[in-house]
Parts: C-alpha cells; sequence; structure tokens
C-alpha cells in the first residue's frame, strides 16, 4: 500500500479516537443553523409547518441518531457513542466506496 | 449544512434531485481515470471527510458548524471525484445518522458535493499563478466552504416563497446566518487543514500531487 494512503489510515485512527472533541467543544451549544428539531422550531416561530412535521419523519430508520446510542446523554456515554458511530461510518464509508470502485471498474 | 429533512418541500427537492443526475453521472463516469495508485488514496479521503465533518466547531452565537474536506480532494485527485465520494458520505450520514436527509440529499450533494468542491478548487487553480500552492489551496478551502453554505442558505431562505409550511426563514435570515458560522470558524479551520494536508502531500509525494494536478479535469 502506498506510503501516502498508510499515513491517512493513521489519520484516520487518530481522528476516530478524538471524535468526541466534535461533541465536547459544543456541548452547550445548539444546533447548526437549519438543523433545529421540527416541534421546536414550530415553537420558535409560532407557526404551524405542517409540510415540514409530514416530510421531517421521511426517514426514520437511522442506525444510530446523532451519531449516538438512543439514550446514552451524559457526556461519557454520549462520547463513546460517537467513537462507535465514527467506527461504523468509516466501515460504511470504505464499503459503500469499494463496492463503488468494484461497479465501475467492471463496466471499463 | 447538512439540510434535515422537511426544510425544503417537495418541488425544490425533486429539481435537485434532476440537478444532480447529471453531475452524479459524470462523476462516476470520472472514476474510470483514476490511476489504479489514486483508488485506495481517494478511500481514505473520503473516509477523512466523513470524520472531519463530525467536529462541530463552536461559532460565536451559539450555533456549530463544521469542514468537509472537499478542497482536499479536489486538489489532490481532481473535483469530479470529490463529487463522488462527498455524495457518499452525504448518503451514509442520511441513512445511518440520520444527518441531513434523504429527500434533500440531492439539495445537500449539490452545495457540498459539487459547489464546494469545484469553487474551491478553481478558487485553487486562480490564485496559486501569484502564490503558493499551500496557500492558494488554504484559500480555495475557505472560498469553496463559505460559497457552499451560502448557497445552502439561499436554499432554505427560497423555500418560503417557493412553497410555504417548510422552513420558514427567508433568506434575509438565513444567508447572513449561514454565511457568518462558515466565514467565523469553519471557513479559517477548512483553510488550515487544507493548508497543511497539502503541504505534507506536497512535501512528501510531490509526484502524486502533479497526479493530481493533470488527471483533475480530464474525461
Amino acid at each position: 500500500m502506498d506510503r501516502l494512503t498508510k499515513t491517512f489510515l493513521a489519520v484516520i485512527g487518530v481522528l476516530i479516537i478524538l471524535s468526541p472533541i466534535g461533541i465536547l467543544l459544543v456541548w452547550n451549544y445548539g444546533d447548526a443553523w437549519g438543523e433545529w428539531d421540527p416541534s421546536d422550531l414550530a415553537g420558535q416561530v409560532h407557526e404551524k409547518l405542517t409540510g415540514m412535521e409530514k416530510l421531517s419523519s421521511a426517514w426514520t430508520h437511522a442506525l444510530l441518531p446523532d451519531y449516538n446510542i438512543p439514550g446514552w446523554e451524559d457526556k461519557f456515554h454520549a462520547s463513546i457513542g460517537y467513537i462507535i458511530s465514527a467506527v461504523v461510518g468509516v466501515a460504511l464509508v470504505f464499503g459503500a466506496y469499494y463496492v463503488l470502485i468494484k461497479v465501475v471498474g467492471a463496466s471499463r | 449544512m447538512h439540510i434535515p429533512d422537511g426544510y425544503l418541500g417537495p418541488y425544490t427537492c425533486i429539481f435537485f434531485y434532476i440537478l444532480m443526475i447529471p453531475f452524479w453521472y459524470k462523476g462516476v463516469r470520472w472514476l474510470k481515470n483514476l490511476h489504479p495508485k489514486q483508488v485506495p488514496l481517494l478511500g481514505v479521503l473520503t473516509a477523512f471527510s466523513f470524520l472531519v465533518m463530525m467536529y462541530n466547531l463552536p461559532v460565536p452565537d451559539g450555533t456549530t458548524a463544521h469542514i468537509v474536506g472537499g478542497t482536499i480532494i479536489a486538489i489532490l485527485i481532481g473535483p469530479w471525484a470529490a463529487t463522488v465520494s462527498i455524495s457518499i458520505v452525504l448518503l451514509i450520514q442520511a441513512l445511518f445518522f440520520g444527518d441531513g436527509g434523504i429527500t434533500t440529499y440531492a439539495a445537500n450533494s449539490f452545495n457540498m458535493a459539487v459547489v464546494l468542491p469545484f469553487v474551491g478548487y478553481y478558487t485553487y487553480r486562480v490564485l496559486r499563478k501569484k502564490l503558493s500552492d499551500v496557500a492558494a489551496a488554504g484559500i480555495g478551502a475557505y472560498v469553496g466552504l463559505v460559497t457552499a453554505a451560502v448557497v445552502a442558505g439561499f436554499e432554505f431562505g427560497l423555500q418560503p416563497y417557493i412553497q410555504p409550511g417548510y422552513c420558514p426563514y427567508t433568506f434575509w435570515v438565513s444567508v447572513p446566518a449561514m454565511a457568518f458560522a462558515h466565514l467565523v470558524t469553519a471557513g479559517p479551520a477548512a483553510a488550515v487543514v487544507t493548508a497543511t494536508v497539502l503541504w505534507y502531500v506536497r512535501k512528501s509525494r510531490p509526484e502524486l500531487f502533479d497526479m493530481g494536478e493533470a488527471e483533475a479535469v480530464r474525461g
């Protein structure tokens, strides 16, 4: 394997382990702009957002919603949940990429 | 910058799915141009992009923002490669982590997988005539990320005019909010990370850097 690819793999390992920084640094912060829970938002603007209510539940099968194990709310558990999500996410990304490369390569 | 399900109405979502078809088609076909050496590299860069998006950074107004890593891929491999790999990341995020959405997937892909890498890449190409590669890459990443955020802001903000009942804020509110978060926090972070990665690759593997250069827009 290429040396640079190996370096990036090491960086990926470090980023997975340190990933809880990505929630701990912003623990008391709100959501990113435009990524609020629909019911919170409806209360905020005092408006019934009927379309949003319907479409917001278009997909409810997320395995690890918000990059966490549901119910792991405290900082420690959320951090573990975040690391698990990072590992699962990286594995899924590699898997999807591999499949795509195989499919595209086969049609060469 | 991940627009969740419910913020864009059906017409807006369908519009972006139709708009994205040629970009996805061209991007996937472009993968055939990958040099065998670049195949694993693009794989790790795709995973790198997934991970950097998990690093939420604090914005002074109490919200958060993150970088994407799209300009790094655009410079090292090519902007079409970035379109494909960021689209993969966005799909995994939407399906498995509820980040972004299924109805808004194409809009999010347009912002982060098309606008961001192409603006970042061409900014870099223009600036590197005057500046060092590393500085041009950093500024390119900054401009690419902020532009993508502003485009996302316009999508949020035009929605009330197209079909009410979805995102309630007009672009007078959404565009400044999206621009601010990325101008002050995520933009500088993207510049530093991109410049650092490019500096390292330039130093350790100049030939690979030049390969990305030659192949980037071919096909």
